[in-house]
Parts: structure tokens; sequence; C-alpha cells
């Protein structure tokens, strides 16, 4: 009896060292009904999980999806959702919590993004995230699945999720057939174990066509990407140019550096609290002495690009910080 | 293979609407072949043991030769559920149920909060579906609905559940369907909307609406703030002027958002789409492709062959909609006494 149990244990060991492939994707198509329920088993047992890391990206003027891949809330998502890097964004958890975010790198020729969580979850916990399949090992015909917030974040209904196969696979590129809509942009493509393969990009005319950015595209430039870099021309996304920021403030010359005289409306120096009568003294490190200081200093940076102001208020100096904005 | 893509994030000015080339090989190797897609003929044959349920137990419904929606045959003698609004205005209803056509079905009754009908056909020996004991299945489940037709075979489409059941709430709330002018003697209809609640109950261009629900208005607003606050699908009573005299009629509200659509961009991408896709008191939702709004009415099977509800309203091309069976079962059981009676 002793005997028997040990060989079952080393048997079913080896069985879990090489049970990696999903069974059913070596087949052609599902052959009978376990073939079928064991798809079923295995979407079942890896949605909730999957479903917990996807989260709905708010930019204000519309909405993308993205997935957690990091207990410290890093996002993987398209870069036509994050347009740009160094932007403030708003994220929504499946329970309805919104957290702040701010994007960092991206691919504008394959639409490959991150972004970093920078909220907290209540008490501190840890995110939900999801394995990324680093093997790069899907293959043409494999079973997947897709999840996202189709048509914009939904509380009661959650992130929706569509099963499909892998029809197309190339470099910068998957195709699948299940079915994509507006708001699923940045989502998660998951393999039947969970593992994150892919991020939703862009539909075809046909419903059963659909483009995604292969994880290779992302791992291939994560560190450029975590740096915040903005890889390639688009056409993905705009590369902001330099010169281009907005800034939103006149200014005169005055003893010690330059006085602010006007401040526009809803500009981000009034968003940053920069008032009329503020003496700006330096800029991210060098000195103000003129106008024209501010503004070669300024030729050379683009919305998005942080700025470091020392000023002078009724007597007190203070830093003030915040982003070009773009015109 | 220059294809034109498009971004699919959810609202247009955000988004550069990309249009960027396919650049993917056309190689054999590189595609999977039709055959072997999740629509695909090999691999819905694994699901043979629904696919005979299908068969025997979904109808469709025709006006003249053009499929207009597929049904649940619920009793042996022909009594058959569909979508109420795929069937409306259609002079006569023909039925094939498995490789039988049934000619000039007759509409029993109509639910129009569920949107669903009630037909009747000359029949004896259907065999009626089976109902699944609830709705209750977790995203991820394997459903079974209606595919492609012909004269003697039904075909399946696959999928899975994809959200929580919830309620879909009318889109932009409730309506009469017309426009109205302040005058002294009352509000004047104006204009009457195509396919609306009004249009239906014979309102008139020329008619003096005097009082809603019972109560008098003078003021559009006033009335705007009665008919908001009750649902579509619901009738009003409606007191008119014609020609000076007095008159009431029943009107049902429809919903703002189904007749005066404003077509968002992925409304634009989603093809064809359900005319009433809001409205429902509780939907469980799939990602089974369908035609389009033609495919409504017909049964959601589970992996067991029995019915967990019925397809309702596609809502875009990666939304479908199904009335739970809970809510279906009684619909249907409510439906069949009061028309015995």
């Amino acid at each position: 009896m002793k005997k028997l149990s040990l060989h079952f244990f080393i048997a079913s060991a080896c069985l879990i060292a090489v049970a990696e492939a999903f069974p059913i994707n070596s087949k052609k198509a599902p052959e009978s009904p376990g073939d079928i329920k064991a798809i079923q088993s295995a979407l079942l047992a890896a949605i909730p999980r999957a479903e917990a890391a996807t989260v709905n990206i708010d930019l204000g003027e519309g909405s993308g999806s993205g997935v957690i891949v990091s207990a410290e809330g890093l996002v993987m998502t398209a870069a036509h959702v994050s347009t740009g890097v160094g932007k403030d964004v708003t994220v929504d958890m499946p329970d309805g919590t919104k957290l702040k975010a701010e994007t960092l790198g991206l691919d504008a020729e394959t639409d490959a993004a991150l972004l970093q969580i920078t909220g907290k979850l209540p008490e501190g916990k840890a995110f939900p995230f999801v394995e990324i399949n680093r093997a790069d090992d899907t293959k043409l015909g494999d079973w997947v699945f897709s999840l996202g917030h189709s048509g914009g974040f939904d509380k009661e209904r959650g992130a929706v999720s569509r099963i499909g196969r892998l029809v197309r696979v190339a470099n910068t590129t998957i195709q699948t057939d299940g079915a994509l809509i507006g708001g699923d942009s940045g989502g998660p493509l998951f393999d039947m174990e969970g593992r994150l393969i892919g991020i939703h990009s862009r539909v075809g005319a046909v419903i059963g066509q659909n483009m995604h950015v292969p994880v290779k595209v992302f791992t291939d430039n994560w560190d450029r990407m975590l740096k915040s870099e903005f890889i390639g021309e688009g056409p993905f996304a705009e590369k902001p140019k330099k010169g281009k920021g907005y800034l939103g403030i006149a200014t005169k010359p005055a003893e010690g550096g330059i006085e602010v005289t006007k401040v526009g409306k809803k500009s981000p120096a009034e968003e940053a609290g920069i008032k009329e009568g503020d003496l700006l003294r330096t800029l991210n490190g060098e000195k103000l002495d003129s106008r024209e200081k501010l503004q070669s200093i300024l030729a050379e940076l683009a919305a998005g690009d942080k700025l470091a102001f020392e000023i002078t208020r009724d007597g007190k100096d203070e830093p003030v910080n915040l982003k070009l904005g773009a015109r | 293979m220059a294809k034109m893509n498009r971004s699919i994030s959810s609202s247009a000015p955000v988004r550069l609407a990309v249009a960027v080339a396919l650049a993917l090989p056309a190689s054999a190797q590189q595609s999977l072949e039709t055959n072997y897609r999740t629509t695909g003929a090999a691999v819905t044959a694994a699901f043979e043991p629904q696919r005979a349920v299908i068969q025997l137990s979904s109808a469709v419904i025709y006006d003249g030769r053009k499929e207009i929606a597929y049904g649940i045959v619920i009793t042996a003698d022909g009594h058959i559920l569909t979508k109420a609004s795929e069937v409306e205005g259609v002079g006569q209803i023909d039925v094939r149920v498995d490789k039988e056509s049934f000619k000039d079905a007759k509409v029993v009754m109509t639910d129009p909060r569920w949107d669903v009908a009630l037909l009747k056909i000359d029949a004896t020996d259907l065999t009626p579906i089976v109902w699944a004991p609830d709705s209750k299945l977790p995203r991820g489940t394997w459903v079974v609905a209606n595919g492609v037709t012909s004269r003697t075979n039904r075909r399946v489409l696959v999928g899975i559940i994809s959200a929580d059941a919830r309620e879909i709430p009318p889109e932009g709330g409730a309506v009469l369907g017309v426009t109205l002018k302040e005058s002294k003697k009352g509000l004047s209809v104006e204009e009457v909307s195509k396919d609306s609640g009004a249009e239906k109950a014979g309102m008139k261009k020329g008619d003096i609406l005097t009082a809603i629900a019972g109560k008098p208005v003078k003021e559009i607003a006033a009335l705007g703030k009665i008919v908001g606050e009750m649902k579509a699908g619901t009738d009003v009573k409606v007191t008119l002027l014609r020609d000076g005299k007095k008159m009431e009629l029943d009107v049902k509200l429809s919903a703002r958002g189904d007749l005066f659509r404003e077509t968002s961009r992925n409304d634009q991408m989603s093809g064809d789409f359900s005319n009433r896709r809001s409205g429902f008191p509780r939907v469980i939702q799939h990602d089974i492709f369908g035609a389009g709004s033609r495919t409504m009415g017909g049964p959601v099977l589970e992996l067991e062959g029995r019915a967990v509800g019925m397809n309702i309203a596609r809502a875009n091309r990666a939304e479908t909609f199904a009335i739970p069976v809970e809510e279906l079962r009684e619909l249907a059981e409510g439906m069949i006494k009061q028309a015995g009676k």
C-alpha cells in the first residue's frame, strides 16, 4: 500500500512537471465532450485572478483597459491608450476603487505601453496581478481568452470575458477570433493557464478579427519603457514636440528673477498654485535671470516634462513642481 | 494584405483613428483555417449533443423567406417564445421547427417589459426545451446558441458567459415619442416619432395633450418630469383633445436611446445590433457572435443541453444579452396560463 502511494506521488509529480502546455492545444479541434469540459475547467480556474487584475484606465476624455503585472501596481496597456509619457490618469479597480496612476514609457510603433499605479490600496494591500508568459511559446490555434472594460467601466457588469483562438501569429502582432470593441484597448489576452500573452490593440472590419501586441514586444523593450522612454515615431502615439509645451504665465523682469504678471485660467501654472506677483528664481536648477532664459529652457522641453521652480512669495521661498501641459 | 484596422478605446476624441497596415504574412501556415476557428465547423462539431437540442427545440421565425428571429419551443402543442420587437408588424409569421414548416403562426401575447412574444403554431408532438435549474453560471462557462440554419438542419455557435447578471436600464430614460409645443389649450403635438409608443397608440400631429397618468399638464417640463420617473415599456394613460373632443389613449413609453439613437463609434463598428437593447430587468451576458439582430429569440444552452436563457438583444459586436431562465420560465408559464383563460 505504502509503495503504491509513493509511486502515485512520483507519477503525479512528473505529470506536474510536464503538464506545461494545455493539452487541448495539441489537437486541431476539440474532439469530445471531455475536451470541451477541459477548456471550460481551465477558463473557470483562470478567469477570477485575471479579472481581479484587469483595470479600467480613465483618461478623462475616454477610457481603455490595462492589466496589473506586479504586486506594486505596474500595468501593461496599449500605447494608443496611454498616449504619452508622464501623463496623470485614473485607474478603476474592479471593485470601483479609483487610484491615481502615471504613464511610463511606450512603444509608438507596436502599441505597447506601461503605467504605474501611484495610489495605494486600502491598508497598503498588495495589488492583484497576473503572470506574464515570458516563454513566448504560444502557437497558431492555441485557445485564448480576452478580458477588457468594453465600452467603459461598469462595476455591476465587470470586465467582459471572451473566448477565442490564435488565428494569426507574427512578430509584433497576434490575431485572435474573439470579439473586441472600444474600451477593450490595452486589455489583456491570456493563454489557458491564465498567463498574459498579449495586449488588445485594434479590431478589423470583421468581428472575429482582433489584433493584439504580443508580450515579447513588451519584454524586449521592458527597461526602456520602465525608464519612461518614448520609443518610436508612431502611429499609435504622437511624440510631444519640444518647445510646444504649455505653462500659462506672463512675466516681467524683476530683482533676483522674473515676476509673474498673469496666470492663464486652468493652465498648468494655475493648477500648480502659481500666482500673480510670485517671483520665479530658478527652474530645474538654472537661474532665471531673464525672460529669455525661461523661454530657452522651455524650448528644450515638451508636454509632460517636469518643471521644478524655486519661487519667492510674500518674502518666503518655496518650491513649485508641475508638468508642462499640451496646447 | 493591407487592411484598415481601428483602434479600440472607448471614446472618439482621444483615440487617433489609426489606419494601420496589418503587417502579417498571408502564408497558409500563419493563418488558422476557417474550419478550426471558434465559429468553424470542426470546433462546433464537438457540440453535437447541444446541436441536437437546438435542432428539435429551437424555432426559426420567417417573414416570407426572410429569417427574422429564432424561438424556443416550450410546449409539445406548439407554443413558441421569441423576441417581440423582431416579429412586430409582420403580416404572416411562418415558423420552422426541426424539418417541418408551419404557416401563419398566431401571436398569442407579448410582454413589452421583456420584449418577448408568445407564438402558437398548429403542431403536435414537438419536443419542448428543458430548462436549466438556474442561470447562475460563472463566467467562462460554455454556452451554445443557434447558428446558420437550412431547411432541414440547424447549426450552432458557441461562446462563454462573459459578465455578471444585472439589470440593463433603459438607454436615456423613458419618453412618449412626440415633439410638443406649449399652447393656450395645452401641449400641442408637433411631431410623432416613428416606431414610438405614441405612434403605435395612434397619437397624431395636432392632438392637444392635456393630462398624463391622470395628472393635468400645461408645461413640457412638467410632462418630462412625470414621464422621466417612469420606466420604458410601461403603459401610461394620455388624455388628449382631438378636433375639440376629449379622448384617452394608452401609450407605451419608449427608451429614449432606442428611439433617438446617436450612433457611437462603438455602434459603427458593431454592425447589426438589436433595435431594442436596453430596459431589461435582468440579463445574463455571453460572447456568441451570431449574425446580428436577426439571431435573437433562440435558446442559450449550457453543456447539459438545458436552456439557461433566451437571447434577447445583441448589444454590440462583443456583448449579447439573454433573459435568465428563472425569469423566462416564470414569464412563459404566466403567458400560457393567461392565454388558456
